[in-house]
């Protein structure tokens, strides 16, 4: 059994928690955000030929990167980016995180998950950004924690990432 | 060369330059010839800077070797260098060498730790252990009360622990490595709860500011525990119910340092795979077991006797038995002074222990009781006083009496007694003692007045004489009034002396004239007729006891009639017997 402990980012309110909530195994309640910062959370993917358990650190959503807990990054074998399709702040504060966990822990496997994908009607990011993301060689996922749509590709997509890796 | 020779030289014609450095150097190589290859090698061997590097890497070694035999210079000539570099590679990136020394550094420490304390620690223990801490004594009151060992009840207080479960988890990611548990110990998903404690960990260092290195070591909830040990590539978390002693951490350290020590390849190179470390299990193990080993240990340790406890009660009971025997001797000589002080005629002014001996000062009267008398019962040995007393005169009712009783020496019929200052005598005495009493009395201290009237004067019955006429045996007429009032005292006497016997001795007297043997006669007779007289007259004296003497002295000399007349007469006498 491998294990691998992966990181969920994303500023304040995009979704994250919810994104796990209701596709891995939790021991720990939500309150341990507000105290701790972090919630851990377990998600076991099968792959092809094998299994994967990500040991997903929920981490506190943050307004900016600097609130971010560099020690909470470290260790880290890959990440998932979370933002809200709905706000356009959301991805530009996901790429200031994403350099910082460069800084930090150097480059790992990571997705771009842009949630809230049941109000595709809302969305503000446009179709040019996304691409600009592709180009540049990013994964971009979309995923609904409410419609559960993308969710489960999402965490097998990166753990494929991982097993490669 | 001979300077004929070089002449000789110079001598020949001038030869080419250029053809001549040819010849000389073909000259050279034929006289010189295989020397000349050599000397080249040698020359490239002092002066090439790579070929030399060769060499001496070549002999470095045997030549360290061989001078480090020879003496100790090369130590002091590398020692600067040496602690140079080490400084250096320290201050640019302490982690390799933190890496290489953790496996030695926590033995080491712990030994000579160990070494340097073992004694204070041990006596510390002992004190701890022994002390009269307030835990100790609810401790002994509840093995008093429940009737149960003292080891017991402490054990079940302080040594009821167990070493639930081990965490060893990857240091860098948080990733659970293996995990044991004791058995029926409800365990929750340990991949979740080994990425949470390396989370709380991170959030207690960040949020607290600790310096540098410092970690997190134990939480504590209720009755449980989690001891955290950190390694450079794994930590150990130990979760313990119940108060873990001190000895698990040295266990769980060692423990931790060993997995270091063989699975370091395997902790630096981890990605994921745990598999590697199913083999530490039972090093893992080790530490639940030894929660039991030493609960155990400990058991024994305070079950048994030791020799500081053995001392101690001991002195305990020495110092109980002497205290109960201070106590007690205390108390006796207490109550010997408290006795002393009540006692009168006596004033105590200082009473104490000194150099093993009792000691009482004060004043004493003479007529007060014996002080050494006064020791019989309570207790006190003796020839363990020293009294030192001075004589006084206590004036309380009781020793002015006293001191009356022994001055006036009252007879047999007397009572005294004393009341503020006044002395009263009741009874009957003779006239003589009445008049020494009026005299001395009032000298005595403390009495200020005399009452003697109810003190009955012996003199109105031995002074007044009964007549006789001339050779008669009956009494003279005209002494009814006298025999009256003779009767009356008497009667008074008697009820006065009460049960005390008294006798009354009535003496016969007659004058000169006649002859002798006419003399006894008259003066028995006369003696008799008084007491004839008397016996029916005095019904109140139920024991009367009357004594009739004739005698043949004469009561005054015979200078005329008057003194012949008052000779024929009786005379009487109260005899009182003093030792009833």
């Amino acid at each position: 059994m491998i294990q691998k402990k992966v990181c969920m980012l994303g500023t304040f309110a995009v979704g994250k928690t919810s994104l796990v909530r209701r596709f891995v195994e939790s021991i720990y309640s939500d309150k341990y955000h507000t105290t701790v910062g972090v919630k851990i959370d377990k998600k076991v993917v099968q792959l092809a030929n094998s299994e994967l358990t990500l040991i997903l650190w929920d981490i506190e959503g943050s307004q900016t990167e600097n609130d971010l807990r560099k020690s909470y990054l470290r260790g880290a074998a890959g990440y998932l980016l979370v933002i809200d399709g709905t706000r356009q702040d959301t991805l530009y504060q996901a790429l200031a995180l994403h350099n910082r966990v460069i800084d930090t822990i150097g480059a790992v496997p990571f997705l771009l998950l842009m949630n809230k994908a049941d109000l595709a009607s809302e969305w503000s990011i446009s179709e040019r950004e996304t691409t600009a993301l592709h180009d540049k060689g990013w994964e971009v996922m979309k995923t609904s924690a409410k419609t559960g749509l993308g969710v489960e590709d999402a965490f097998r997509t990166l753990a494929q990432k991982l097993a490669e890796a | 060369m001979p300077m004929s020779d070089t002449k000789g030289i110079s001598d020949y014609p001038k030869p080419d330059p250029a053809s001549d450095d040819e010849t000389v150097a073909e000259l050279r190589s034929l006289l010189l010839g295989q020397a000349e290859l050599q000397l080249a090698e040698v020359h490239e061997r002092l002066f090439d800077p790579h070929r030399q590097l060769k060499e001496i890497s070549n002999v470095l070694p045997d030549a360290i070797a061989v001078r480090s035999r020879q003496d100790d210079e090369l130590t002091t000539a590398l020692s600067p260098t040496v602690s140079a570099a080490l400084e250096r590679s320290v201050r640019k990136n302490p982690q390799p060498i933190v890496d290489a020394i953790f496996p030695i550094m926590g033995p080491a420490i712990r030994k000579a730790i160990a070494t340097a304390l073992g004694g204070m620690v041990q006596s510390f223990n002992q004190t701890l252990n022994y002390s009269m801490t307030t835990r100790g004594l609810r401790w002994r009151w509840e093995a008093l009360k429940t009737g149960r060992p003292f080891a017991e009840v402490v054990l079940l207080h302080t040594l009821l622990y167990r070493v639930e479960q081990i965490f060893l988890i990857h240091k860098e990611t948080g990733l659970l490595l293996r995990h044991v548990a004791a058995p029926n110990v409800a365990v929750q998903d340990t991949d979740m709860v080994s990425g949470m404690l390396t989370a709380i960990q991170d959030f207690v260092r960040d949020s607290f500011q600790t310096s540098r290195g410092d970690q997190l070591e134990t939480l504590q909830v209720g009755d449980l525990t989690v001891w955290i040990e950190q390694g450079p590539e794994a930590i150990l978390a130990a979760v313990i119910r119940g108060n873990a002693p001190q000895e698990l951490r040295p266990i769980l350290q060692d423990i931790l340092e060993r997995i270091h020590l063989q699975f370091g390849t395997s902790l630096t190179e981890f990605t994921g795979d745990a598999a590697a470390f199913v083999a530490t299990e039972p090093l893992l193990e080790e530490g639940l077991q030894s929660s039991y080993d030493t609960a155990q240990h400990v058991r024994k340790s305070s079950g048994k006797i030791n020799p500081f406890t053995v001392t101690a009660a001991i002195v305990l009971l020495v110092f109980l038995v002497w205290g109960f025997f201070w106590l007690r001797d205390r108390q006796r000589w207490n109550s010997y002074i408290e006795k002393l002080r009540n006692e009168p005629g006596f004033v105590i002014t200082d009473s104490g222990k000194q150099g093993g001996k009792y000691f009482v000062s004060g004043l004493r009267d003479p007529l007060s009781r014996d002080p050494t008398a006064l020791l019989q019962g309570t207790g006190v040995d003796a020839n363990s006083v020293v009294a030192n007393w001075q004589s006084f005169q206590a004036l309380s009712p009781q020793f002015v009496l006293a001191r009356a009783q022994k001055n006036l020496e009252p007879p047999a019929g007397v009572k005294l007694t004393f009341n503020e200052g006044t002395l009263e005598a009741e009874g009957f005495a003779s006239h003589n003692w009445i008049l020494e009493v009026r005299r001395t009395a009032r000298l005595l201290p403390g009495i200020y007045r005399l009452r003697d009237d109810k003190l009955f004067d012996l003199e109105r019955i031995e002074d007044p004489l009964l007549l006789f006429d001339l050779d008669q045996v009956t009494l003279q007429s005209g002494q009814e009034d006298k025999l009256n009032r003779l009767v009356d005292d008497l009667n008074h006497l008697r009820q006065l002396a009460g049960v005390r016997p008294v006798r009354l001795e009535i003496t016969g007297h007659t004058d000169g004239s006649g002859t002798e043997m006419r003399n006894d006669k008259l003066s028995q007779g006369r003696a008799d007729t008084v007491a004839a007289t008397l016996r029916p007259r005095l019904t109140s004296w139920s024991n009367l006891t009357i004594i009739s003497l004739g005698t043949k002295e004469k009561l005054r000399m015979e200078m005329n009639d008057v003194d012949r007349a008052t000779n024929r007469s009786v005379k009487m006498k109260v005899i009182v017997d003093d030792n009833h």
